[in-house]
């Protein structure tokens, strides 16, 4: 018996010996990859969110345009991957608690208490995971930009700037240059920035994924990013922009919008 | 306390134990549990079928599979429909368990009734079986107990096509292309290169060329498919399920092969 | 655990402006461990070109001293100096030869070739550990934080780079790259190639 061979390299077995020799069973595994990669960057009074539009699997695009980030409420934008079928429950989820603490206190959760709840949510299904990547940006109460990054089972922390998915490792290093200037030394006398402005982060959002698309098959198609304004931050820098769509729904103050660009298909 | 070491939970194997000299088998398993012969979790799918190939075009979706369900490399049923009407407005069609796919369409079957017997003046389009669809596949994924399928769902309501896919993971997602299965590989980068861009001016003769050669293109390459096959359109004017239609195909050409096997010369 | 991330080391080579670069990282560890932060990678090979040998300390020994006996070699037969191309095909011959036994080596090479008329024109090239050269007009990349260097690289090169330019872009493309590589960093080195100068450099980095 061949397959006996293989196991028994050393010749008969012990008789007393269980040799494992039962049925063949292929295990049915739950997950997948669906590639893509999402990101974010907090501004002073701003959020920018951002993700591209592939969906994969192994080395088959399955559609050129399914969103990985979502509008939650008018200063909450999550973005959201990994196995998109865990994805889209999740967000539906979220969604629904959210709808939940509307009903029950007439305003939309604050930024902060949305992460708490991802974070509850998610280590909710510590053994059995949703095999997710989440990136929460929007709007904190004191009107600043915020970042929110968490992991497939909960563990998260407030940033300015985050990567994640299939590009991460393309991704993250160039933000941590441009973004938090690191290696970078000011000139004598100066300082760098704390905070860039809303045009920067924007042309920094599209040439890191113009360059994920040249080097990570994963990545393109197109891209969707979402900027979310504080309450009377200037909307300056989005004039004139091309494909920008606003989707806010409230007059709380906080403005939501979306600018979609093509990315390289190959 | 269990002073023999070897019921601690320690593996043993005689992979990597091969010269164990204590008589592990005759001692007693203590962590066996009870249930894993009764309760039958994974499965693999049984009685097959191959791919769905699917599109949008001018009036609405075509979509369109063979008749075979294979057991195996055997071609076992050559006469079954995969592609099955929900309601008025929607065509589901199904690649994988043939078993795991009667028994969606039952499921279907089911709702439809009982959203017509509540005669609400609301009727289940495809935008609703999809996401009820996606949710059932979800579902039993969660419980490691899939219904082992690919499906593809393409309607026509309110003026509106509807393309879409979900599998066996609950994944899904909505494109104006879609082939399932192998056709993922070999029809979908024909379907891509003949609709994309051309969704709202296809013509329906147009349309079914672009399907007709897809489908002998998998016929020709693909061993678990048959020369014989449906194609469903889903438009305004409701769906409708073609009879089976034979392809024509030649194998002439095979004559001229050289080059393969104990055939050098 | 893989051959290619035993020791750790990331090296880089990018062509500017009648000039060319190529730097490494400084680390020599025993997987997480750090045991050195001065273990060059990067080698002359002649006064115009370059090498680098990330992947297993010990090859990069090794293959360190079977390039400078093939170049010396080369050398001899030829009574002229080799040019980065031929180099280019040497390295991938010599790593072909052990097709099925490698050496964990991941070579990168950056030179300035001579033309006709007596100029220099840029050169760089890396091949994988078996040989398979990519001769590239921008950047080349390999090592542990190879994706990273991508990365990186391909947000902050732009062609025709003045020296000093060109050795900022691949300064702060490696420094970044490694920063986020737990098998590389600990202070790098870089080398600008120019016409009628080599200016090498060695950069503080983290040293975490």
């Amino acid at each position: 018996m061949p397959a006996m061979l293989s196991t028994q390299p050393h010749g008969l077995p012990h008789p007393h010996m269980q040799t494992e020799q039962g049925p063949q069973q292929r295990q049915f595994n739950p997950y997948t990859e669906n590639g893509g990669t999402i990101l974010a960057i907090a501004g002073k009074d701003f959020s920018v969110i951002a993700g591209d539009t592939r969906q994969s699997e192994g080395y088959s695009i399955q559609t050129r345009y399914a969103p990985k980030v979502f509008r939650l409420t008018d200063r909450a934008v999550l973005a959201v991957n990994g196995f998109a079928a865990d994805g889209n429950m999740f967000v539906k989820k979220v969604r629904q608690r959210l709808e939940w603490y509307r009903h029950a206190h007439a305003k939309d959760m604050p930024l902060r208490a949305i992460a708490r709840l991802i974070q509850t949510m998610l280590y909710a299904r510590r053994f059995f995971p949703y095999y997710v990547y989440n990136i929460l940006g929007g709007i904190e109460e004191d009107g600043s930009g915020a970042v929110y990054s968490f992991d497939p089972v909960g563990s998260y922390e407030r940033e300015a700037c985050r990567a994640a998915g299939a590009a991460q490792s393309l991704v993250q290093p160039f933000l941590d240059n441009q973004i938090y200037f690191k290696n970078q030394t000011p000139a004598p006398g100066t300082s760098h920035p704390t905070h860039l402005p809303l045009p920067t982060v924007l042309k920094l959002v599209i040439d890191s994924f113009t360059g994920a698309t040249e080097r990570h098959i994963e990545v393109g198609d197109g891209l969707e990013i979402y900027v979310v304004l504080a309450k009377g931050a200037s909307t300056q820098a989005l004039e004139g922009i091309r494909g920008i769509q606003e989707t806010t729904v409230t007059n709380d103050g906080e403005r939501v919008f979306i600018i979609q660009r093509e990315l390289k298909k190959d | 306390m269990d002073h023999f070491p070897t019921n601690w939970g320690r593996p043993r194997n005689d992979a990597f134990d091969a010269y164990g000299t204590y008589p592990i088998a005759q001692h007693p398993r203590n962590a066996v549990d009870v249930f894993a012969d009764g309760v039958q979790r994974t499965q693999q799918p049984i009685v097959t079928g191959t791919s769905v190939l699917a599109i949008k075009y001018k009036d609405g979706i075509m979509m369109a599979a063979d008749n075979l369900a294979s057991y195996g490399s055997l071609a076992r049923f050559k006469d079954v429909q995969r592609l099955h009407p929900v309601g008025d407005y929607t065509v589901i069609g199904a690649g994988g368990d043939m078993s795991d796919f009667q028994y969606i369409q039952q499921m279907l079957e089911e709702l439809v009734t009982e959203e017509f017997a509540s005669q609400d003046g609301h009727t289940l389009g495809p935008v609703e079986i999809h996401e009820y669809m996606s949710h059932v596949m979800y579902a039993r994924r969660s419980k490691i107990n899939p219904l082992w399928n690919s499906l593809v769902i393409g309607g026509f309501k309110n003026g509106k096509s509807f393309l879409s896919y979900v599998d066996l993971l609950g994944t899904t997602y909505t494109a104006s292309t879609i082939a399932t299965g192998y056709g993922s590989m070999i029809a979908q980068p024909l379907l891509r290169k003949a609709v994309e861009g051309n969704e709202t001016t296809l013509t329906e003769e147009e349309a079914l060329k672009i399907i007709e050669s897809s489908m002998r293109v998998l016929f020709y390459r693909d061993a678990r498919s048959i020369n014989k096959f449906q194609v469903a359109t889903i438009t305004e004017k409701g769906a409708t399920i073609s009879e089976s239609r034979h392809l024509e195909t030649s194998w002439s050409f095979a004559e001229g092969i050289r080059g393969y096997g104990s055939q050098t010369q | 655990m893989s051959i290619m991330e035993y020791n750790g080391g990331s090296v880089i080579a990018m062509v500017g402006k009648e000039c060319v670069a190529i730097a490494s990282d400084l680390r020599l560890g025993n997987q997480a461990l750090g045991i050195s932060s001065n273990f060059q990678k990067i080698f002359p090979v002649t006064d115009r070109i370059y090498l680098g040998l990330p992947g297993l300390a010990t090859d990069v020994t090794t293959l360190q001293e079977l390039f400078r006996f093939r170049v010396n070699m080369y050398t001899i037969k030829e009574e002229r100096e080799i040019q980065p191309e031929t180099f280019a095909h040497l390295v991938s011959s010599t790593l072909y030869e052990r097709r099925f036994g490698p050496y964990f080596i991941e070579p990168v090479i950056a030179g300035l070739s001579q033309t006709p008329s007596g100029g220099f024109k840029p050169f760089i090239a890396a091949t994988d550990l078996i040989g398979c050269l990519n001769f590239a007009k921008d950047f080349v990349v390999a090592g542990t934080a190879s994706s990273k260097l991508f990365g990186v690289a391909e947000g902050l090169w732009e062609p025709d780079l003045e020296p000093e330019d060109l050795f900022e872009t691949i300064s702060q493309t490696l420094m970044n790259a490694v920063d986020r590589d737990a098998y590389s960093g600990w202070g790098c080195v870089v080398h600008v190639i120019t016409k009628d100068k080599i200016i090498t450099r060695t950069l503080k980095g983290r040293m975490d």
